[in-house]
């Protein structure tokens, strides 16, 4: 029993976090959001070049060969940098899901040289993201999980998050490579680690900003009451944290009770996400409710994640039926089994 | 991050649960807020250190076992699997027995550690007074040195088990013309000393749980000081930061809540509120996030790390689970809720539960106080 992450993983994570940081600034989120396609070629080729689309993809197919704990932890920090391009759902989502069926070696190779990008379809999400862009799409179909080339074009919808490319479904098909309810568990748990990156950040930004917005002549950060909301923002994301990384580990090793704690990482996630991005417009005042300030980018991200992959009912019907159904045992001693 | 227990921590459980099945009181104790199930608890903190599980973390000489924090949470998993009842002596052995474990003396510790962990000397903590709760730095009680003694005098309120415990330690003025944090000593007091009046205080649920104390020139020697004059607000913030962190609230105790609650809904569901199955599956997912939490705590710390200001993330986040589910209790039980004996029989454990969970965000430091920590020294806003 050890709950921590390896010297490996911090490294890992603060080499991508400062990567980020560097390359996909809200100056570059700004740029996207101006063009039409919202997506480039250029940011996609410098994490690829970071080796990103590889981290999951097997050493054999010229991937890192990491695990789902890692994968959630690097989908935080997609999330903390605010990235829109589809790398989650490729590589922290696709890859581990391809590597598991084996027989996939190419397509393997393919994402992790950065050629390809997997758009996922799932039943439970009305639509699907970044479809256009995408050259292969997993589908579920009658409980089956299917791999094709994507052929038809598709109409474009327009979100609530300016970077967010959604479309509807396609017809479903492709050979059999695993089932539709691992894609979604290991989707809602890469949803969830992007949405404690995202609550991150926004607290992060509302930090620096009651910091330096004066009022009444002391920085706002001095009011007790923005203080208290803070604070009260940063418990809520420090709690979802373990619940994660938790599910990651369940998850990871095929644990039978592992949906029903990727349901408890995706409420814990998505309630403090929502909670910070309330938090965030507030500290800001006025000037939150501007298209100018960078925040909205985060918030709507937020809000967006937060209903995909399983929205708040579903994930509770899992809680519940495991909980209150007494398919899970409970109580002090079943922690961890 | 590997979650599975080993095969050694695997049989330390089996062990644990083997002593607890054969040992725990089968039924209820009194509550230990009256004289009577005060000494019912003394009677186990003895059963308990008769297997050596008073303190397990403490090393071996000082009646403990030397095991880890893992192993520590093992134990309490099984202790409240177990039904066993609340450590009436936890003042003693989760925040001065750290606390004369890191600043005491040899002396110290062997003269108090040891009858700490046997349950032979119960403790009472007199930090507050009428005029300093939150703003503890404005205590007024005075230790005026005299030889190899100090002369307390002064006044300590809200001191938990003071009214039946057998010593206390606080935080006193040795400096009489010293301000706020600076001139304060951590001293250590025997509750029987002449010059000591106790006046039990009625909690909110009518038992004289804690107490106000009085002293009138108590003479107390000048050994019974932990760390140096002066230097008791350094040594009080170790302690503070003791109860606030790991040990003071054990997750097990909130996921045996938890348990309780699916239970109780699962008995009244019919008349439940629709709310009410969202706040009972949220009180088990609160309870589960504290544990997995403290589990990477206790890993953290066991690697060579340390808990700081995030122990105030802990204390929000597990006064505010607990008031919650007891909450959710009380709604679902409805009209049954009031009684304070529930089909004539035993206390209404949820009643005097959600009691007592109204004291969480209050003690062990307000969670306005721990807000303002997170704020100040956890996001660095400016004061
Ligand atoms: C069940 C229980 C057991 C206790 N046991 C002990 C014990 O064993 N030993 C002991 O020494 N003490 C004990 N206490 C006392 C406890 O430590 C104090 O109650 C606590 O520190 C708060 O102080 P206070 O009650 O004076 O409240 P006050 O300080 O008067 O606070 C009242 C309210 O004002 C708020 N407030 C105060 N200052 C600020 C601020 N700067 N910013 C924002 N809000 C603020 C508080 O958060 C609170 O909501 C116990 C209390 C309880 C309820």
């Amino acid at each position: 029993m050890d709950f921590t992450i390896t010297e490996d993983q911090a490294t890992l994570t603060q080499g991508v976090r400062d990567y980020l940081a560097g390359v996909h600034t809200p100056e570059l989120l700004r740029a996207l959001d101006a063009s039409d396609s919202r997506r480039s070629d250029a940011v996609w080729q410098g994490l690829a070049d970071m080796g990103l689309p590889g981290l999951l993809v097997p050493e054999a197919q010229g991937g890192l060969g990491l695990s789902l704990l890692d994968a959630v932890l690097i989908a935080a920090e997609l999330g903390r940098a605010g990235v829109a391009e589809p790398i989650a759902d490729t590589a922290l989502v696709a890859a581990p899901l391809l590597a598991k069926a084996g027989g996939q070696e190419a397509v393997l190779e393919a994402i992790a040289s950065g050629e390809v990008k997997v758009a996922l379809q799932h039943p439970v999400n009305p639509w699907v993201a970044d479809l256009d862009g995408a050259s292969h799409i997993l589908s579920a179909k009658d409980g089956a999980l299917l791999l094709a080339e994507r052929s038809s074009g598709a109409e474009l919808l327009d979100s609530v998050d300016p970077l967010r490319r959604l479309y509807a479904p396609v017809a479903a098909k492709g050979v059999t490579v695993g089932s539709a309810d691992a894609l979604l568990d290991h989707a809602a748990l890469i949803a969830a680690a992007q949405l404690v990156g995202l609550a991150d950040a926004m607290l992060e930004q509302a930090t620096d900003y009651a910091k330096n917005r004066s009022q009444f002549g002391q920085p706002i950060g001095s009011f007790q009451a923005v203080k208290h909301h803070l604070a009260t923002a940063a418990v809520k994301i420090a709690f979802a944290r373990p619940v994660i990384e938790r599910a990651a580990v369940a998850l990871q090793d095929g644990a039978a009770s592992a949906p029903v704690h990727v349901s408890h990482a995706k409420l814990a996630a998505a309630d403090a996400a929502w909670a910070m991005s309330e938090t965030a417009i507030q500290t800001h005042g006025a000037m939150g409710y501007t298209y100018e300030v960078d925040l909205h980018f985060w918030m709507k991200r937020a809000w967006a994640l937060s209903g995909a992959w399983g929205d708040r009912a579903f994930h509770l019907a899992r809680i519940d039926a495991a909980v209150i159904g007494g398919a899970l045992p409970i109580g002090p001693g079943h922690s961890f089994v | 991050m590997d979650l599975a227990y080993t095969t050694e921590q695997q049989a330390f459980r089996a062990e644990v649960r083997a002593w607890m099945e054969a040992n725990a009181p089968k039924a209820p104790l009194v509550t230990l807020e009256r004289e009577e199930g005060y000494h019912q608890h003394v009677e186990w903190e003895r059963k308990l250190a008769s297997g050596n599980w008073g303190m397990v973390t403490w090393p071996e000489a000082y009646g403990g076992r030397g095991l880890d924090l893992i192993q520590w949470l093992i134990f309490e998993e099984e202790y409240y699997r177990a039904g066993a009842p609340l450590r009436v002596n936890q003042n003693g052995i989760f925040l001065l027995g750290p606390t004369v474990m890191e600043y005491g003396t040899d002396e110290q510790k062997a003269r108090f550690l040891t009858p700490m962990a046997k349950g032979e000397m119960i403790w009472a903590q007199a930090w507050s007074e009428p005029g300093a709760g939150s703003d503890m730095a404005a205590i007024t009680s005075k230790a005026i040195r005299d030889g190899d003694h100090y002369v307390i005098s002064g006044q300590k309120t809200w001191s938990s088990r003071a009214s039946f415990a057998d010593w206390g330690f606080g935080l006193f003025r040795t400096d009489p013309d010293s301000k706020r944090h600076k001139g304060l000593s951590f001293i250590l007091f025997d509750l029987n000393a002449p010059g000591v009046t106790r006046r039990p205080i009625r909690q909110l649920h009518g038992d004289p749980g804690f107490a106000e104390l009085f002293f009138d020139d108590v003479r107390v020697p000048v050994a019974n000081r932990i760390a140096g004059e002066g230097e008791g607000w350094t040594v009080a913030m170790a302690t503070a930061g003791f109860e606030r962190g790991l040990m003071l609230r054990s997750p097990a105790r909130f996921q045996a809540a938890a348990e309780r609650l699916v239970k109780l809904f699962r008995a009244c569901e019919a008349k439940a509120a629709p709310a009410a199955r969202e706040q009972v599956m949220q009180a088990w997912m609160d309870a589960q996030a504290y544990a997995y939490n403290t589990y990477a705590v206790a890993s953290k710390i066991m690697g060579g790390g340390q808990i700081g200001a995030e122990a105030s993330l802990n204390k929000i986040f597990w006064s505010e689970l607990d008031r919650a589910a007891h909450r959710t209790a009380m709604q679902l039980l409805g009209a049954s809720a009031e009684l304070r004996h529930l089909d004539g029989g035993a206390l209404n454990a949820w009643l005097e539960g959600y009691i007592f969970s109204l004291s969480g965000p209050i003690y062990a430091g307000s969670n306005e106080i721990q807000r303002n920590i997170i704020a100040e020294r956890l996001l660095g806003l400016p004061r």
